[in-house]
């Protein structure tokens, strides 16, 4: 799962090209003159975005009167713009100008009637079950508050707008009284925002099963607000809205790693609450690696002397409050510890798990305080990452170490065993102590691929190579996680957002038994070029581009990514409201704008 | 449930050493920007998780005091927050007292005023109780709040977390820190026009300023792009904004303001006239000398002086700094030349189109003047009509060297912000070269230094938004800030032993605080770190 080398594109100093900005402002000579010295290439780029960006008529016919200018590039330019226009009416259909990322299973609203959100918007739960003992029903509400918030001072005179109109507050019903977040946990809700009824105070009403279903119900809610910037409210458009919403896949991930690069905690907490944004659930954090180890390990104290510095750690503290700064954000986290091929920097602090001192991975597997060693690791996980599953890398072994270290070869030789039936040993003796330890298991794809049928059947395989394997998994009767690099992985920035879009983790898989065995799909950031100063903008937002695939019904995905591109640019300023740093969504992964212009075009 | 306790039984083994990044020492505190003058000692002292502030002084009250400590506190403490359970029976097992479980501040003056010039000075000192002294533990003392926020942030970065014993801990006490800015500006630009950054982002930039004691927050808000601010006196003008999301309310702007007074940091608003301003024409179409020629205003309209005077008395509500800026940079005025009423009426005046430029900056600054701002204006006002402008005028250079020390010996005040080293938008800028600036280079007569209030570090928008603005101003800024308010010292010497390692930590400080700094030793800015490796390394 090592990202293969991508060089850096060099973004930074992009030529600007004829945009639909330039359309929103420029009167039509100018536009014509602006596009008409480019290339025929440039032309189809500018054509295309104005065409998907704006869709009134009198764009489409300036850039017609763009396209007989360009007579060389007439007809190929005719073509895209059928092509796109009919998308575009396509898109209609299926997202009906709903700007809610990812898209709901079910979503109906009116025309144009509004609400204003109350000043003192309230949260009722008369009628739930759940008591929220712990406040993580009423702390997702305030968060409600403050994003909505956040993008403009709300300096309303309510009273001028009539008590009819106004939105009073939230009536979040759920029936499930138990707050554990488990894999599986139902995610659904209902959503309602009534019309305006003279007479009638109006309450949002929200229903779910699990306080879980109800947090995604707030963030659904959320996207519905929008700032009026006449009368200086939130205000809620288009009502009535019925939304009846639930998760396509009950598993959807994304990897950070601490390894490579250490993330401080304030960081990793905006990961968690950009997830929640975009509806993704479970945080796989790839703890260590070759290059470091920065959590502390209470069994084992001289560990996370492999971290890069003494400032670059995490303590057992940090681990079990970002646990539960995601719980209370519906995210559960995925604890990994990569075995035997990433954990060069284990033997920082006992180096008795390097085969020698100049051979250092992957870890000795003839040493019995090797397993002793995953063995108080998987303990003191036990305590903190209360996930059903623990994931054991496996990747990437390679065994040239174990043959060219005496002592090594010499216990094979006595065990009988080839490297590959040492790799085999080591991968399913981890297995066993992360069982003992009460977890079902992850494994990376070559563990399958190597040796499948003798995996625990609790092991969950996570496809990372190529497209092929999950339909090999699920037909031996396996799990699977998809995560195949040529699309979902985050790290690669020549992915681009529709390729993240267009992924599809049942792909070749048509048994309907089969299918339920892919538990969903997970996007890769791999922290080799990541670091504090850039790790949001190379997620966002192509993650929410996979966010949707794994979310929204198949029937509901477009089948062409053109026609969701002005909802995602939608959803990326939103994050950049919420202060998220999303990249533009044109352009590949983590660019800088190319040029001046807005945000929802670039 | 977990037990906590058996890991504190395993932990007392573990203060082990480990090595430290080359180029850093990990028990050296890094200050940035450094002091003006220190002394440190070899005590390490203990910092208790429920410091609690104390405070004295005219201004001692202040708001503004009150919600810095508990900012800082929240920056402290992090690494200990929000386990409570971790932290009551951490706190139960312990037998020691913390050597520091108050703040004492003292501010002198009550008044809360902020302009440029205010006092920023303050004294930190930090030791241990002693029984023959009555000052001890931690003591900031400042003339004003905002000494006390700049000895707040010096406090701050005293502290450091020892994943070992759990616990906040202050190396190398005793210290004693006697501090003042070299510079009373020390600024950085942002540009609202070629992008809108939202509300949050701009609140986060200010809130990284305060990190490196940057005070001035130059809003240039509006260009030929887009016209994002709203202006009541003329409503159309923000139809001039990109879209209709992406607008500043008066409401907006008031409060970036007070979140940035609370932080210590102006804001002077600018608005560029009369060449980049294009995007007004959008809801006043007379602002163009033609529909087909938009660029500069034009001059001959009284309309347009009427506009920018009501921008100006709207502005001056929200805005309380006496500086403003009236832009008057790059003004190409061919249309001017072009559109037969422009040239028409420069014939009837016996005027040039240089004439005229100088006109409207002229007038622009009158206006400014009238409503008791103090002008500030892009070096190509000061280039071409020196004789004709206000003596009040504060002269912003951009182009070039050398404009700071022409400026001054007119008798004008000056702001350096040389684009060779100080524009942030240049990306093949390292950060070596920003930091080797120096203001008052080619000034040796004191009384012309004093000229010069100071600096400031220009992003430039145009290729800048929400995502990766602050990669791009920081770590380079940090360069900019050091040099306007540590002594001009601190560039002698070989910069890469004597600062390089200081910058990285404050760049890893920034990333802690979940401020986006880019990797410092890369050559280009906001490059992403070329390879695995300690954060304090790249």
């Amino acid at each position: 799962m090592k990202p293969r080398y991508v060089p850096e594109r060099q973004s930074d100093f992009g030529v600007p090209r004829c945009s639909s900005s330039f359309v929103n402002h420029f009167p039509h000579h100018l536009i014509v003159t602006f596009c008409y010295g480019f290339s025929a290439l440039c032309g189809l780029i500018s054509f295309f975005s104005i065409s998907i960006t704006i869709s009134s008529p009198f764009i489409f016919s300036i850039c017609i009167t763009m396209a007989v200018h360009s007579s060389a590039i007439l007809l190929l330019q005719l073509f895209f713009y059928f092509l796109v226009a009919s998308a575009a009416s396509r898109s209609n259909e299926i997202a009906g100008g709903v700007r809610i990322w990812p898209l709901p299973a079910s979503v109906t609203h009116g025309g144009h009637r509004r609400l204003y959100v109350a000043k003192d918007f309230r949260l009722n739960t008369q009628g739930s079950n759940f008591s929220d003992a712990s406040g993580i029903l009423q702390e997702g509400f305030s968060r409600l508050l403050d994003v909505v918030h956040a993008a403009h001072v709300v300096d309303a005179n309510l009273t001028r707008l009539g008590s009819s109109a106004l939105l009073l507050g939230i009536h979040i019903v759920v029936s499930s009284p138990s707050d554990e977040l488990q894999y599986g946990v139902d995610e659904s809700y209902t959503l309602s925002v009534p019309a305006p009824t003279p007479g009638k105070p109006a309450y949002a009403y929200l229903q779910a099963r699990t306080v879980y279903g109800a947090l995604h119900g707030l963030q659904t809610f959320s996207q519905l607000c929008s700032f009026n910037f006449e009368s200086r409210v939130i205000e809620v458009r288009k009502v009535p809205w019925n939304i009846i919403d639930q998760p396509r896949f009950s598993y959807r991930g994304l990897l950070i790693d601490t390894s490579r690069h250490y993330q401080p905690l304030p960081v990793i907490k905006k990961v968690i609450d950009s997830m929640a944004y975009a509806k993704l659930n479970v945080l796989h954090w790839h703890i260590v690696d070759t290059q470091s180890f920065p959590l502390e390990i209470p069994s084992f104290p001289k560990l996370w002397l492999g971290a890069y510095s003494k400032q670059e750690r995490y303590t057992i503290a940090d681990a079990t409050e970002i646990v539960r700064y995601a719980q209370r954000r519906g995210v559960s986290v995925l604890a990994e510890v990569d075995v035997p091929g990433h954990a060069l920097s284990w033997g920082v602090g006992y180096p008795a798990l390097w085969p020698s001192k100049d051979c250092k991975q992957p870890l000795d597997v003839s040493n019995e305080f090797t397993f002793k060693v995953i063995d108080g690791i998987l303990s003191d996980f036990s305590k903190i990452f209360k996930y059903r599953f623990v994931h054991l890398g496996g990747d990437e072994v390679n065994t040239t170490c174990w043959t060219v270290t005496p002592h090594i070869r010499n216990w094979l030789r006595k065990q009988g065993m080839k490297e590959s039936d040492a790799y085999k040993y080591f991968v399913l003796q981890a297995q066993k102590i992360a069982l003992s330890h009460g977890y079902e298991l992850v494994n990376w794809e070559e563990t399958f691929n190597d040796f499948g049928s003798e995996l625990s059947r609790k092991t969950v395989v996570h496809n990372w190579l190529g497209t092929g394997v999950a339909p090999e998994v699920v037909a031996a009767g396996l799990r699977c996680i998809v995560s195949n690099q040529d699309s979902w992985y985050l790290d690669h920035i020549d992915t681009s957002w529709e390729q993240f879009y267009t992924n599809e983790p049942l792909k070749n898989i048509t048994d309907p038994q089969h299918q339920k065995l892919v538990i969903g799909g997970e996007v890769c950031m791999w922290g080799e070029n990541i670091d504090g100063s850039n790790i949001e903008q190379t997620i966002w937002p192509r993650a929410a581009a996979a966010a949707e695939r794994l979310w929204t019904p198949y029937d509901n995905l477009a089948k062409d990514p053109n026609q969701v591109f002005a909802r995602l640019t939608h959803f990326r300023c939103l994050l950049n409201q919420r202060g998220i740093n999303a990249a533009p969504v044109s352009g590949l992964g983590r660019s800088a704008p190319w040029g001046p212009g807005s945000c929802y075009v670039q | 449930m977990f037990k906590f306790h058996i890991f504190f039984a395993l932990l007392i083994p573990s203060a082990l050493a480990l090595h430290s990044p080359s180029g850093s020492n990990d028990s050296l505190p890094y200050l940035w920007p450094l002091p003006s003058d220190f002394t440190s000692g070899n005590a390490t002292l203990s910092v208790d998780p429920q410091l609690s502030l104390a405070v004295a002084g005219n201004g001692g009250n202040s708001a503004i005091v009150k919600a810095a400590f508990d900012r800082y506190r929240g920056i402290i403490f992090k690494h200990t927050s929000g386990v409570s359970i971790f932290e009551q029976i951490w706190g139960r097992r312990r037998t020691f007292v913390y050597d520091i479980s108050e703040l004492k501040i003292i501010v002198h003056s009550d008044s809360e005023e902020l302009q440029l010039g205010v006092d920023e000075s303050y004294t930190l000192f930090v030791s241990k109780k002693d029984a023959q002294s009555i000052i001890g533990e931690a003591t900031i003392e400042a003339p004003t709040v905002y000494g006390a926020l700049r000895g707040l942030e010096t406090f701050s970065q005293l502290c450091t977390f020892n994943y070992e014993t759990k616990d906040v801990q202050i190396y190398q006490a005793p210290w004693y820190i006697k501090d003042s800015p070299r510079f009373s500006y020390r600024g950085l630009l942002i540009d609202t026009s070629r992008h809108f950054l939202p509300v949050d982002v701009i609140k986060h930039i200010i809130e990284s300023m305060s990190y490196a004691k940057l005070n001035v927050l130059h809003w240039h808000m509006v260009d030929e792009e887009s016209f994002p601010l709203e202006v009541p006196s003329y409503p159309n003008l923000w139809k001039g904004a990109y879209t209709k999301h992406e607008r500043y309310t008066i409401e907006d702007a008031y409060d970036i303001v007070t979140f940035a007074k609370m932080r210590g940091i102006n804001v002077m608003a600018e608005v560029d006239v009369p060449g980049h301003a294009e995007s007004w024409g959008v809801g006043y179409p007379d602002l163009w000398p033609s529909p087909s020629c938009k660029e500069p205003l034009d001059v001959t309209k009284n309309f347009t002086f009427d506009l920018i005077s009501g921008i100006l008395t709207d502005l001056r509500k929200i805005f309380p700094f006496e500086l403003f800026h009236l832009g008057g940079d790059e003004v190409n005025t061919d249309c001017w030349e072009t559109v037969p009423h422009v040239k028409q009426w420069l014939v009837d005046q016996n005027m040039t189109t240089k004439d005229a430029y100088k006109y409207f900056v002229l007038r622009a600054q009158e206006l400014a003047i009238s409503k008791n701002w103090t002008p500030v204006n892009w070096e190509e006002t000061f280039v071409n009509f020196p004789e004709g402008l206000n003596p009040s005028t504060i002269v912003h250079n951009w182009l070039r060297g050398g404009i700071c020390p022409k400026a001054v010996a007119h008798g004008f005040r000056c702001i350096f912000s040389d684009q060779g080293v100080w524009y942030l938008d240049h990306l093949d800028v390292p950060w070596d070269r920003a930091y080797r600036a120096d203001p008052l280079e080619g000034v040796s007569d004191f009384s012309q230094q004093k000229l010069i209030i100071g600096g400031e570090a220009c992003m430039w928008g145009e290729t800048a938004d929400a995502s990766n603005v602050q990669q791009t101003i920081w770590p380079r800024a940090a360069t900019a800030a050091e040099r306007l308010w540590s002594k001009n010292e601190t560039v002698s010497g070989n910069i890469t032993v004597s600062v390089l390692p200081r910058l990285s930590y404050f760049r890893c400080l920034l990333n802690r605080r979940g401020v986006e700094a880019a990797p410092v030793k890369n050559f280009y800015a906001r490059r992403p770190p070329t390879g695995p490796g300690s954060c304090y390394d790249q």
